[in-house]
């Protein structure tokens, strides 16, 4: 089971509540579908300057692995306050520890609204088939 | 079905722009375009630095792709294109797979021509060179060989549900990527893009369990890769790195 404390794109991105930011990463499911395995598959990450402004759904990056480039959507929208500088020239980070040390970027949400999102079992859900 | 598109001698900012515009539309039926590049085009790849690729002046014309990976150098090649929903069996699952489905079908329409292609493996390739930001100067387990030299440049881009990816079987020779493998050299004449297409479209009809009709763009995707297809040659995207 996924963490149950944040919420979830289909997509695989999640954000989380801390205070009155939020973070935002990517799921476990996301690094194995793009590395399969091997943490030294990730090779780029390009992550928002802070003070962009983020819109609901949109792409606020993109993360490449040795064989393909992907777009990383905002769950939220909102102002980016702080990014991880750690992930873009240590993506191994972002492979080994996907729900903490690999978090991407920090926001100051428009709002609190989560309704469009999907909980843990609901993330379970819609990736379960594909994980078979 | 598939839709078969073939743009021949088509120019770069095309080329990139028709296979943006279908990866941007969810309606898109699903598609194989297969194409050549007039004039001759280096494609940087998305993450590449600029000053990372050599002999840029040597091409007749430079773009920077969507999809990641090293520069290609578009000449004596033909390029293939696959755009689909990324639920499809042909991208279920971790990226690694999809380019292995997709590769079998290239050995098999390699040994077609008698080309005893196999991917890569652990062996160490002669064409691998450090420094050069050239695709095929550089190969991971999965790519397509013969002669212990890497032949196949292969990239993907993946993007609200839809996956695009991008193919260059290396026809003949380029002088931006030296001694790699090519078609021409393992039969000793020529191969030309429309005496491979076929053998091409047999091999991915037979392993994807598809049929191809052939169709041209529709109006609007027409319109929409000329507005997309600027940017791809524009200074600001080229030097974006």
């Amino acid at each position: 089971m996924r963490p149950d404390d944040r919420h979830y794109l289909p997509s695989h991105e999640w954000v989380k509540s801390d205070g009155d930011t939020v973070v935002f990463g990517i799921t476990d499911f996301a690094v194995e579908e793009l590395s399969h395995g091997n943490e030294d598959d990730l090779v780029y990450c390009d992550l928002p300057e802070p003070g962009r402004k983020l819109i609901q759904g949109e792409t606020f990056g993109e993360i490449e692995s040795v064989k393909a480039v992907a777009d990383l959507n905002s769950p939220v929208g909102g102002e980016v306050i702080e990014v991880n500088k750690t992930i873009e020239d240590h993506l191994q980070v972002l492979a080994k520890d996907p729900w903490d040390k690999g978090w991407l970027v920090r926001v100051k949400p428009d709002d609190n609204s989560t309704e469009h999102l999907l909980d843990a079992a609901g993330y379970e859900a819609s990736v379960g088939e594909a994980e078979g | 079905m598939w839709r078969l598109i073939e743009s021949w001698d088509a120019s770069p900012e095309l080329n990139m722009g028709l296979d943006e515009a279908l990866l941007e539309d969810d309606e898109a039926a699903p598609t194989l375009r297969l194409y050549t590049w007039s004039p001759d085009t280096l494609s940087l790849g998305y993450f590449q630095k600029w000053e990372d690729v050599a002999h840029k002046d040597q091409a007749g014309a430079i773009v920077r792709r969507i999809t990641g990976g090293g520069a290609i150098h578009h000449q004596a090649e033909l390029t293939f294109s696959i755009v689909l929903p990324q639920q499809h069996t042909l991208f279920q699952g971790p990226v690694p797979l999809s380019y292995k489905r997709i590769h079998a079908a290239l050995l098999d329409a390699l040994l077609e021509f008698g080309i005893q292609a196999r991917l890569r493996g652990d062996v160490v390739l002669q064409s691998d060179r450090n420094g050069s930001g050239m695709c095929f100067h550089e190969s991971t387990p999965l790519d397509v060989t013969w002669g212990d030299r890497k032949g196949v440049g292969s990239a993907q881009r993946r993007r609200a549900g839809r996956v695009l990816h991008h193919g260059s079987i290396k026809l003949g020779s380029t002088p931006l990527e030296g001694e790699i493998a090519t078609v021409e050299a393992a039969l000793g004449s020529e191969c030309t893009p429309q005496n491979f297409a076929p053998v091409l479209l047999a091999a991915m009809e037979q392993r994807f369990a598809v049929r191809f009709e052939r169709a041209q763009p529709s109006p609007a995707e027409k319109q929409v890769a000329r507005s997309l297809g600027q940017r791809y040659s524009s200074e600001a995207f080229l030097r974006r790195r």
